[in-house]
């Protein structure tokens, strides 16, 4: 299990950052390689990340959900469920969400298995906290 | 005056890898498919077609690479990383020492040019020899993915392996 904890700025209104994390169609693309391949309803998605590392890519497919959610508290958690399409690996998260004005924080727990895994955790705590940041600049322009 | 060319013989690129994550990459050997090199007692002149790389093989990396990912390096070498620029190198000194010579040049490479020094051996018929080129001084940004995890290595080998026609 990778843990990782990341902040992010967005310098919008907490009650903007509330909706933008929670809609699902929006959120999923910033996440390099992410797509929604289906949304189910607004709390579940089908989506697919394609991760490139030069020549090689690996794409893991599965769902994303809203797992939790406080309105009130302005956190919620999406659950990522995925597998390795060209493997018997997978990739799952639980991505907190504490939303605040101006930007907010980000606790994940990752669990990945299969090729990925086999970099070891540490170049895989690496990776996800590089990929992790690059999602975060994106969600200061969503 | 020696002519080479890929009907005898090889130029062969070898990059390395770098970055948290360079276990997830591959060591590249290249060929470069089109390239023509012009061999005096006094003058080494080498000129490469940047579109004519050719993976050959990689070693390392979490999954072997098969043909499409070569064709996939092939196409990322031309669409990102020499772009189809100028590859062409002229000495400016030869010096003849025994079992080969001693060249001092300089390379253009994408439009920038450098000087750079390599040892040729000859034994017989059959030329060889080695030259690092560091990306950077070329200012080339040596190629990452994976947010920048994982690098090409700054330093690539190039070398020369090739049969002398005969009367040479």
């Amino acid at each position: 299990m990778v843990e990782l904890d990341h902040s992010f700025s967005t310098g919008k209104p907490a009650d903007y950052n509330w909706d933008a994390v929670l809609d699902l169609d929006r959120i999923i693309p910033c996440v390099e390689g992410g797509k929604v391949l289906e949304l189910e309803n607004p709390d579940l998605a089908k989506a697919e990340i394609k991760v490139k590392m030069g020549a090689m890519s690996m794409t893991f497919k599965g769902t994303v959900e809203v797992a939790s959610k406080d309105e009130a508290e302005r956190r919620a958690v999406l659950r990522v469920k995925s597998k390795d399409t060209g493997g018997s690996g997978y990739a799952n998260a639980d991505v907190a969400f504490s939303l605040n004005d101006g930007g907010g924080t980000i606790h994940t727990e990752a669990k990945i298995t299969g090729k990925a895994a086999s970099m070891g955790e540490g170049v895989v705590a690496t990776v996800l906290d590089a990929l992790i940041k690059d999602f975060t600049t994106k969600l200061a322009a969503i | 005056m020696t002519t080479l060319g890929p009907e005898n013989g090889t130029l062969t690129v070898r990059t390395g890898k770098g970055g948290a994550a360079a276990k997830a990459g591959h060591n590249l050997v290249i060929e470069v498919g089109r390239w023509q090199g012009s061999l005096t007692p006094d003058a080494v002149e080498l000129n490469a077609d940047a579109r004519s790389m050719r993976v050959v093989s990689g070693s390392g990396g979490i999954s072997p690479l098969g043909e499409e990912e070569r064709n996939g390096i092939a196409r990322t070498i031309d669409e990102e990383v020499l772009k189809g620029g100028n590859i062409f190198y002229r000495s400016r000194a030869v010096t003849a020492r025994e079992g080969g010579y001693d060249v001092e040049g300089e390379l253009d490479l994408l439009g920038v040019t450098r000087p750079l020094s390599f040892a040729l051996s000859v034994d017989g018929d059959h030329l060889t020899g080695s030259a690092q080129v560091k990306q950077t001084d070329w200012r080339m940004k040596p190629y990452s993915a994976l947010f920048g995890t994982l690098k090409v290595a700054d330093v690539v080998e190039v070398s020369i392996d090739a049969t002398l026609p005969k009367g040479s």
